[in-house]
Formats: structure tokens, sequence, C-alpha cells
């Protein structure tokens, strides 16, 4: 379980953030929905360790995010992808997945290279095993990104906007694989401007709003029209972003 | 044959030189590269006290020219120690604390180009300070340092040469007497400046050669 109660956080004058609540379970998608700089992002860097609260707390399966010395636990238990990918330049796709199991985990080269190699196969990237980030596409990038997390082996798999810098066929070929982990199980919370593909795979959809929770409805609810449409500040956003596509 | 005829055994003089010129260059970039590389990891982990002790020291061997810290180590220190040192001694700690000034300035410079979001992903992933340095940084920073680095080796590989002037027989020494005894200055510092011209030479290929091998992970290889 991922427990967000009463998180603050602020830069400069800034709110950020402003009294998050929010709980994920084990087995749950979760999508947050919201205009860019409503705290998406930093939500979940927030939940990952990268920036320090103001107020509330945070933890993942009872370890406290906000305390350091357990930090390092929660951080165990979720795994990040990130928008830009944030691939090691100078290290194969092989070498990006198997870094944190080999030096973290302490799990044998050879076993963890297995392993990479079938993640690999199933985001339909074996033979790219040995290739460089700079010889990837921006898709296979990001689903090299998601092996990475994924080799891990975390409960929460953390999303934030991973398929923001891509084109549409690649946001495919990305979209297909998580729609795949969603169907597998796999707990994920979704930073997403994607809304009809959030709508497909979460079980519950999230909006943040200037740092503000505005709500937090199963995701027929939220789009029923007397759910979160209800709110004219979501029918707004709704609207606005179906005109986009 | 008169006294000021060059002879076959001149080259050798020359060659024993330049052999003394190469490995006091040699022993100071091997100890200048260590200490500058320990200064810079103490700046990495944010050391207190050693860290900016360390920065300052930097700052002034880097900004005074290397013939007066020569000076002073050899007719300074063991006045102030009250020891003898020989001229080798004296060059080897002068040239070694200067070339570790500079490379404590490259190799902090290398360490920061490796950008933030890299950084960031590793502590998520779990990786402690140490274990990003390693993998993380360091393969990185290597490459970004080795150009600066080449051109501050060929520079001090030039600089050796002022040890001559506290009576280090190097290739410069050697040089100035063979001009005292042939009285051909032109001759003697044409080959003097080749000779140096041809290990400033090697220096930079050997260090151009690595630098493309530290880089290969950028080279466009196609989809």
């Amino acid at each position: 379980m991922i427990e967000i109660e009463g998180v603050g956080k602020s830069f400069g004058q800034t709110k950020v953030l402003d009294g998050v609540n929010l709980r994920v379970a084990p087995g749950e998608v979760v999508s947050i929905l919201g205009a860019s700089g409503s705290g998406k992002s930093t939500l979940i860097r927030c939940i990952n360790g990268l920036e320090k609260l103001d107020n509330g707390s945070i933890s993942i399966d009872g370890f406290r995010v906000d305390d350091p010395k357990q930090l390092q636990q929660a951080r165990r238990c979720s795994g990040t992808v990130f928008q830009l990918f944030h691939l090691y330049p100078h290290m194969t796709a092989l070498q990006n997945i198997t870094l944190a199991p080999v030096e973290v985990l302490k799990v044998p080269r050879r076993e963890a290279e297995d392993a990479a190699r079938e993640l690999l196969a199933s985001v339909g990237l074996s033979e790219r095993a040995e290739a460089y980030p700079a010889q990837l596409s921006g898709g296979q990038r990001q689903r090299v990104g998601i092996c990475r997390a994924l080799a891990m082996k975390p409960r929460y798999l953390l999303l934030d906007e991973v398929t923001s810098a891509l084109d549409p066929e690649m946001t495919a070929e990305v979209l297909d694989i998580l729609a795949k982990l969603a169907a597998a199980g796999t707990t994920m919370l979704f930073v997403t401007h994607e809304i009809d593909f959030a709508r497909q795979i979460s079980s519950r959809i999230v909006f943040l709003e200037q740092g503000r929770l505005l709500a937090d409805l199963p995701t027929a609810e939220f789009f029923a029209a007397d759910g979160g449409l209800a709110h004219p500040r979501i029918a707004q956003f709704l609207s606005k972003m179906k005109k986009d596509h | 044959m008169r006294y000021t005829d060059f002879t076959v055994h001149d080259i050798l003089l020359l060659l024993q030189g330049a052999g003394v010129s190469v490995a006091l260059f040699a022993a100071t970039t091997a100890i200048g590269l260590m200490i500058g590389l320990t200064w810079a990891v103490l700046r990495y982990y944010r050391t207190p006290v050693l860290a900016p002790f360390f920065a300052a020291m930097a700052e002034l061997l880097k900004n005074s020219p290397v013939l007066v810290q020569l000076f002073l180590v050899f007719f300074g220190l063991p006045v102030l120690l009250e020891t003898d040192i020989t001229p080798v001694q004296a060059a080897v700690i002068t040239l070694s604390g200067n070339t570790a000034a500079f490379i404590y300035v490259i190799a902090v410079s290398a360490i920061e180009s490796i950008g933030r979001e890299q950084l960031e992903t590793a502590r998520v992933f779990g990786l402690s300070r140490w274990q990003i340095l390693r993998k993380v940084v360091a393969p990185q920073a290597a490459a970004f340092g080795l150009g600066p680095l080449t051109g501050l080796l060929v520079n001090q590989l030039q600089v050796t040469s002022l040890i001559s002037v506290i009576g280090v027989l190097d290739l410069t020494k050697v040089g100035a007497i063979l001009n005292l005894r042939t009285l051909k200055p032109f001759i003697v510092w044409t080959v003097v400046g080749l000779l140096y011209y041809l290990m400033a030479k090697l220096i930079a290929t050997t260090c151009a050669r690595l630098e493309t091998r530290l880089r290969a992970h950028s080279q466009w290889k196609g989809l």
C-alpha cells in the first residue's frame, strides 16, 4: 500500500502540493490527471524520495519515505519510469537494466543478465540488448526504461508521463506494454495526458489542480456526468484535451 | 677532431636527458593524478574541512608560477625544515603538486558535467553514493575530462624543462650543456625542441585513442 497523507510541498512562494491524500492498494492502477504544473510530477518525486516533504507523510508498505533510515527500503518497493527516460548513456540497454539488480540487490551478474534479456524480449527488444541509448529510438529507450524499472521486481510502478516525449506511433508501442502490465495485475501509479488510455486501464482516476486533489474516483464514476464531470474544472479540462486530439 | 664538434655520444646524452624528462613527467603525472582525484572525490562527498582546504590549496597552486613554487621548495623548504633536499626531490614535489591542482579542477568540472537527472535516477534505484560515483559518474567523467587532461599533460611535459634551472639533468639541461660546448645554438635547440615535440605528440595521440574508446557509446551505429 502506498499511503500519502496530508502532503504539502512548496518551491519558494509556489505551493506545488497542498494537503494531498492518496492511497494505492496492491493490484490497483491509479491514473493521475491534471494540467501541466498541477503537481503531478512533483507528487511522483515525493513518493520516490527525490523531494523533501514540507508537511505530511508518505509510506510504501509501511516504510516511511520521509525517514532517511527507511527511505532505502521504501525505494526498493517501487520502480520509476521517467518522462525523459534518463537511461545511462554510457551503458548498453542490457547494462542499464542490470546495474541496480547487480549493485543493489546483489543478484549474480549472469542471473541478472538472463532476467534482463527476458524482459527485453517481452517488450520486443531482444535484438537491441547490446545497443547504447543513443542508438535507440525514443520508443525503444522508454521500453528499456520500463524494463529497467521492472528488473528490480517492484511492487509498485511509478510512471511519470512516460509517453509525453514520444510521437504517436512510439506512444502506442509503450502504451501497449503498459496495458499488458496492467492486465497482468501490476500495481501502477500513472501520471499521464493520455486520457483515453487512462480510461481503459485505470481502476481509479485522480485529478490534481494546483497541488490539490479535486477528485479521486473509480474510473467509470470519474467520466460519468454526475461524477467527475459534474465538477466544472474537470469537465473543462477533459473537453479541452478532447479538442486537442 | 675539434672540441666543438658534435660526437655520437651527444645522441646518447640527449636520449639520457629525454629519459630523465619522461621519467619525471610520468612520476609526477601519476602522483598528481592520485592526489588530484582524491581531492575531487573529497569534494564529491562534500567532506567538511578537508574539501574546502584542498580547494584553497589547488587555488594557490594553479595561480602561482611553477618556477616560483620550484624555488620555494628547493631553496625555501630546506631552510624551514632544516634538511637537505635534492634537485630531483624538489622537482618531483613541485611538479606533482602543480599537476594535482590542475587535475583537481578538470576532475571537478568533469564530475559536475554529469546530468543531475542521472544521479537522481541512480538514487531512486537505490545505488549508494559510492556506487553512483563508480558506475555512473566516473566512466562518463573520464570521457569528458580526457580532452582537457590531454592539454594539461602536454603542457606539463614542457613545464618539466623548468627543473633544469635547479640542476636536474633533463633534456633542456643537456641542451644547455651541448650548446655551451659546441656553440651551435640553432642546431642544438632545434633538436631539443623536436624531441619535446615528439614526446608531446605521443601523449596527445595516446590520449586521443583512449578518448575514442571511452566515447564509443555516443557513436552512431544506426538503428
